[in-house]
């Protein structure tokens, strides 16, 4: 292995041949590959990828898909809202995608045709720092695509906007790299649901980053649905600031892949903002998840929500890590923090990791986690009451996993994300 | 209806019932009394089929089938019902859906055919007006948060759908106000009935002034020591159990 930089990047960096559309993009990408080659390779002694099995990625090869693929016979799903953007291998496709009927205000679509726009030049890059984490450096040295979104000053939307991302059939597996820039105005508002599918795709990495600016009093509902293939990498880095009164409702549900991890990186740039970060994973045999928070309280009076759930079966792995900081200078913060597993097999096992690390002295801030198995209790009421084992058993877990899914606004969301995890439940 | 013959129970390896004899006839009201550790909710979680309770002789038979050969829910199909001293919450499961889930599978297992969503509706709202059950509550998580009377309360609605052959009640009225023993007690009576039995287990006389026993039998380390009419109970109020026991170890 070598210890100043990752082989396994360099190689994936010296195969993008393809010129970046614009000049500051080519800068902003051969920084980060300057950055790429000197960050040290993942492992399992770094206390961030020590339970996360990283090693097994970084022996995956993979091709960095550096133009728009071939989108024939790509089936996008129903949606649930009438304005739906397709990414396929992490480039936006136009003619998968309808936007029709949204306000002309809002500016959606490809970021590589937004280069030119002055907030796009101002802020990418600006939150997701490529000097200090590899897949960043990674995903900004291959720059091609991905979701640009900015809704201007006082803008309410009341539909949702959907956003999947398929892959492509290939026959190697594909590195798609979508990379997002989500601009929210002052006291806008806006519900974002985001699908992360297989498509044709099968053993890809999907490396995406999202990096969201959240004016003052605006408010973004995020929902995230990963659903990989299972023989799929996934990774999604987000990142987040906020401006005063603001408030991000975040819920990422995690059901696919073989590998998939989570990062939030969070912070303030104002007070009375508010931020809410749930998330509900279900994994079983060959699958691992993986969430990692970093929440950073650095100005008073904020307030901060971690709640995620996890439901292990069979041979699944999870692994949660989650961290709030509060600095001297954010007194009044209110910060609370809850992981907890179920697991219903004995060969299912979860690391959990709640970090609260804090500076000040007049804060409201609680940490916890549980890791248990299901009541016999329960089940044998349920029992009594004519309902059968494998029955009362999803009933169980519905109710456990319901206190997130119940999160989701979107009463069809709801339903979905129910459906997927009845699916998953029925195989056990 | 019920024969329980010679029945031996072990709980953790310790022995609890120790040679149980009870017969319950069909549209019989039968309470079972006795002083605390006798054995009263091992005998109603054996019947219900709870895991842990090793019966080491004996048998139960129910309308002529082995009972201790049938899963818990099996118990339920056949007409079995146990409303518990301690009804367990179930955060996150609604308690309209889970008495719809509970009441469609019983009338499968019946051969009837499913409760489309109105008529189940209908039928809810029906039953838990007999017991005064809040409609708020059946939009909640089952018994989650749930006051002692309501949970009880809810035990006797879920009887009240299920119609069961045989309920058992145990100490359905530990723990209940004078108003909520009286709610309760009302809409166990509205569901007597020469076609359904009950057993009910408790304390006190006190539930008998409202349920009245056809028979009345003493419990007593692990076995039945004595059975009667109603004017047992009554005695029993009067002088506690150290009668019946001292006349039994004579």
């Amino acid at each position: 292995m070598n210890a100043s930089g990752s082989n396994w990047v360099l190689d994936l960096l010296s195969r993008d041949s393809m010129p970046a559309p614009v000049d500051w993009v080519q800068a902003l990408r051969r920084q980060a590959s300057d950055q790429a080659a000197t960050l040290p390779q993942p492992r399992r002694k770094l206390e961030t990828w020590r339970y996360s099995r990283v090693e097994t990625l970084l022996k995956a090869s993979f091709t960095p898909v550096v133009q728009a693929p071939d989108i024939s016979g790509q089936v996008v799903p129903a949606g649930i809202s009438p304005y739906k953007l397709v990414f396929v291998d992490g480039w936006y496709s136009e003619s998968l995608s309808h936007t029709d009927g949204l306000p002309p205000e809002i500016r959606i679509g490809s970021l590589r045709e937004h280069l030119d726009q002055d907030s796009v030049r101002k802020q990418l890059g600006q939150l997701a720092n490529a000097g200090e984490n590899l897949f960043t450096a990674l995903n900004t040295a291959l720059l091609n695509d991905g979701l640009f979104l900015e809704i201007p000053d006082g803008l309410v939307l009341q539909d949702p906007v959907e956003v999947f991302y398929l892959n492509s059939a290939a026959d190697t597996p594909q590195l798609a790299q979508p990379r997002n820039l989500i601009l929210v105005g002052k006291q806008a508002s806006l519900t974002l649901v985001e699908h992360y599918l297989p498509g044709q795709g099968r053993g890809y990495f999907h490396n995406g980053i999202t990096e969201l600016q959240l004016d003052a009093g605006s408010r973004l509902s995020h929902y995230r649905v990963q659903d990989e293939a299972s023989t799929a990498w996934h990774l999604s880095q987000l990142y987040l600031e906020q401006d005063s009164g603001s408030y991000y409702h975040g819920i990422t549900l995690s059901f696919g892949a073989h590998w998939a991890r989570t990062e939030y990186k969070t912070g303030f740039r104002a007070t009375d903002a508010r931020c809410d970060l749930r998330g509900l994973y279900l994994v079983g045999d060959g699958q691992l998840s993986d969430f990692h928070l970093d929440v950073h309280h650095d100005r008073p009076a904020c307030q901060s929500r971690e709640q995620f759930k996890g439901l292990l079966h069979g041979k699944g792995r999870a692994v949660f890590d989650g961290r709030i900081l509060v600095e001297q200078i954010a007194q009044g913060t209110d910060a609370q923090l809850t992981n907890d597993n179920l697991l219903l097999t004995r060969d299912a096992e979860v690391d959990t990791k709640p970090q609260l690390e804090i500076y000040a002295d007049d804060v409201k801030c609680s940490h916890g986690t549980t890791v248990g198995q299901l009541d016999p209790q329960q089940l044998f009421y349920l029992r009594t009451r004519g309902i059968e084992k494998k029955q009362a058993v999803h009933m169980l877990c519905e109710g456990y996993a319901g206190e997130i899914i119940d999160h989701l606004h979107l009463p069809s969301l709801r339903e979905q994300a129910t459906d997927r995890m009845r699916q998953a439940l029925e195989r056990i | 209806m019920l024969s329980i013959n010679n029945l031996h129970v072990n709980v953790d390896g310790k022995e609890i019932l120790k040679g149980l004899n009870l017969e319950i006839g069909r549209g019989e009201v039968h309470a079972i009394m006795g002083p605390n550790g006798s054995g009263k909710s091992t005998l109603s979680y054996v019947l219900a089929g709870r895991e842990g309770y090793e019966v080491t002789a004996g048998e139960i038979l129910f309308e002529g089938r082995n009972l201790l050969d049938m899963s818990p829910e099996e118990r339920a199909w056949a007409g079995i019902f146990l409303a518990m001293q301690y009804p367990v919450e179930l955060p996150g499961v609604n308690n309209m859906n889970f008495l719809r889930e509970s009441l469609n599978a019983i009338r499968k297992a019946r051969g009837e055919e499913e409760l489309d969503a109105v008529a189940f509706m209908k039928l809810v709202r029906e039953k838990a007006a007999t017991v005064e059950l809040d409609d708020k509550l059946l939009k909640r998580s089952v018994n989650a948060g749930f006051s002692g009377g309501e949970k009880k309360r809810n035990e006797i609605l879920q009887m009240a759908m299920l119609e069961p052959k045989l309920a058992i009640l145990d100490e359905t009225d530990s723990g209940l106000d004078i108003d909520a023993l009286r709610i309760v007690a009302e809409g166990v009576n509205l569901l007597r009935s020469p076609e359904r039995s009950i057993i009910m287990i408790t304390h006190y006389q006190r539930l008998l002034d409202y349920i009245e026993p056809d028979f009345v039998h003493v419990l007593a380390d692990g076995r039945i020591i004595r059975s009667g009419g109603k004017e047992l109970a009554l005695a029993l109020e009067e002088k506690g159990y150290a009668w019946v026991l001292e006349e039994d170890a004579a």
